[in-house]
């Protein structure tokens, strides 16, 4: 199967910084996916050579079976919501929707039934007579995206959309969003450092990182099992502790940490040293059960509406995170000790990375 | 509230004062001065100078060289706006300075280096020669060539700087927004940089126009007492002929005739903005 949107070894620098260093990404037609990572990690760079208001130093960008690298913006079929939304100014909320179609050439009577159509679908169909800045936030970005639509571009690019909304109204926003393209089938990439939003919107996440993808997967992938430890770091919470294999077989570790030997799946040389993680809610607290446990002192219970934080200190001053949906019985005050376990399968192992590149 | 509009009232007051005094009752004076003949109200120093075909050359005169110095500016000076717009750290200090810096250079003394400049034997002929498209050198110096590029370099910074000042603040996303929709970048410019900039556009025809309309020094020296503008007139009135109700009313056509072209055109420009 040839991709949608195929992105071959994009590279880009500027001046003596390279920003994105060699960048392959196949998108399937209909397909979300988001660029997630920290600000400068090359994810906006990536999206702005895919619409063609950056040409790559090297590489290709091939689109629905056209190699586009070179194509200038406006011949490209590839719209793109700004984090600024860059509405104009000088039109009214119709204006704005219909200028790509009346740029295009599309007549009168056809971009306005256009026009219509989308600020229909973004619920917006009351406001076509206002000036743009009579809206508020949301509303802007709704027009942002009905003005991208209303050419139904090959190709959506989303730069952090939601970024200038409160949270409330961004959660909205997202499903509405998600909903709508999955109805037009309109594929789409979205950039975003909000781990969350990737989460909650996409079929697949490209974890970025110094101008490089380091994961690419499905949510749940990228979640449960994240392919290095800044991936690790960067999508959801989990303790990590550093280690030592003593012993690997079958494709099952014993690993000597601080905490004592813990097991884990993998197959490393034994003297390796390694970085084992697992996330918080798959530590149970109290009781016993198979695989790894601990025995840990808790430092502080967050209470969190519907999960309750529970931060244990485990030996050398290494912090536990657990999360449960309801507090254990018992008396839970700080210092009393707590028996921690967790299955072998949910221990996440990584070589352990260098110091500078875990700071 | 109240308070505060007293404050912004008062802190007009100055400015207020001081353009009474010295600008709108010496105006006065001049319109009553225009309307006042020996018998008491007349408008017959406006019927005896437009009842004159010569004097409404002068008046296409003035209208067609203050439009293309205006025109020219225009052509120039858009340009040269954004490219200050764009221009970042040095560069953008370098060519603010270059444009700032010549005004305060005297026109009498820019008049003078443009004679230079537009002689028989000077740059700009030996410039043109050098093209091989003219048989002999053109004459440049006291023609109206000659006097259109002499003032529009003089007046060329009124409309920079007006444009630049809204250049600057148009977002360049908003061009990018364009492209990713599709629209070429003839489309771009005609239908979100220019309108976005058209208020600049604006004042920086009202500066240049009225600057240019009125010029007095700069015909005088680039192309002589022959070439007779509603300025140059009006100066040769109180000075040469004694005539005041002449100077004056032709001092107060040529104000009229500045403040039609510039409303108007603020007017048209406007409605063109809509329209596109």
């Amino acid at each position: 199967m040839t991709a949608f949107l195929d992105i071959a070894g994009a590279e880009k620098g500027f001046g003596a910084t390279r920003v994105l260093g060699g960048v392959d990404l196949a998108v399937a037609r209909g397909e979300f996916v988001s660029l997630l990572g920290p600000s400068g990690c090359g994810k906006t760079t990536l999206l702005r050579i895919v619409a063609g208001l950056l040409r790559p130093d090297r590489g290709h960008v091939r689109l629905d079976g056209e190699d586009i690298t070179r194509r200038p913006p406006h011949k490209r079929d590839v719209g793109v919501v700004f984090q600024s939304y860059a509405l104009f100014p000088h039109l009214n909320v119709a204006e704005n929707v219909a200028f790509g179609l009346r740029a295009q050439g599309t007549g009168k009577a056809e971009s306005a039934a256009a026009v219509d159509r989308f600020l229909t679908l973004v619920q917006l169909g009351h406001l076509a007579d206002r000036p743009v800045s009579a809206l508020s936030g949301g509303q802007q970005q709704r027009v942002a995206v009905a003005r991208a639509l209303a050419v139904r571009p090959k190709l959506l690019l989303l730069d952090e959309p939601f970024s200038a909304l409160d949270r409330k109204l961004r959660e909205g926003m997202q499903i509405e969003l998600r909903r709508l393209l999955r109805e037009l089938g309109t594929t789409a990439i979205f950039v975003t450092h909000d781990q969350e939003e990737a989460l909650t919107m996409s079929d697949r996440i490209a974890v970025m990182h110094g101008g490089a993808i380091e994961h690419l997967g499905t949510p749940e992938e990228v979640y449960s099992r994240p392919a290095t430890p800044f991936a690790l770091e960067f999508v959801g919470l989990s303790s990590r502790l550093p280690g030592r294999v003593v012993e690997s077989m079958n494709g099952l570790l014993m690993v000597e940490t601080p905490l004592g030997r813990l097991r884990a799946p993998g197959s490393f040389l034994p003297g390796s040293p390694v970085l084992l993680a697992v996330r918080p809610e798959r530590i149970r607290v109290g009781g016993t059960g198979e695989g790894n446990a601990v025995l840990a002192p808790l430092t502080d219970v967050v209470f969190q509406g519907a999960r309750v934080q529970m931060h244990f200190a485990g030996a050398d001053g290494l912090p536990l995170l657990a999360e449960v949906s309801e507090l254990p019985s018992g008396h839970l005050r700080p210092g009393a000790e707590l028996p921690l376990h967790w299955a072998v399968r949910d221990m996440l192992v990584y070589p352990a990375p260098d110091r500078a590149a875990v700071a | 509230m109240t308070k505060r509009v007293d404050l912004f009232a008062l802190s007009a007051l100055p400015a207020v004062l001081y353009l009474l005094v010295i600008y709108a009752v010496p105006l006065l004076m001049l319109l009553t001065r225009s309307v006042t003949g020996a018998e008491g109200l007349t408008l017959a120093p406006y019927t005896a100078f437009l009842s004159d075909a010569f004097n409404w050359q002068i008046i296409a005169n003035t209208l067609r060289v203050a439009g293309l110095v205006t025109l020219t500016c225009l052509v120039i000076g858009y340009p040269v706006a954004f490219a200050l717009s764009w221009a970042r750290g040095l560069a953008q200090a370098v060519l603010l300075l270059s444009i700032i810096l010549p005004l305060s250079v005297g026109v009498v003394v820019k008049a003078f280096a443009w004679q230079i400049v537009l002689k028989r034997d000077g740059v700009v002929t030996a410039a043109l020669m050098a093209t091989g498209l003219f048989e002999e050198p053109p004459r440049l110096l006291f023609t109206e060539t000659g006097l259109v590029l002499g003032a529009a370099n003089v007046f060329l910074p009124f409309m920079i700087l007006p444009i630049y000042s809204v250049a600057k603040l148009v977002d360049p996303r908003l061009t990018e927004a364009g492209a990713t929709l599709g629209a070429t970048p003839w489309k771009r410019f005609a239908r979100i940089t220019w309108p976005l900039t058209l208020p600049g556009v604006i004042s920086g025809i009202a500066f240049t126009f009225s600057l240019s309309v009125s010029m007095y020094v700069i015909p005088s020296l680039l192309i002589g007492d022959r070439f007779q503008t509603l300025a140059t007139l009006t100066g040769r009135s109180f000075l040469l002929m004694r005539n005041e109700a002449l100077g004056s009313a032709t001092a107060v056509l040529l104000l009229a005739l500045a403040v039609a072209v510039v409303v108007g055109s603020t007017w048209f420009a406007r409605r063109l903005g809509r329209a596109a």
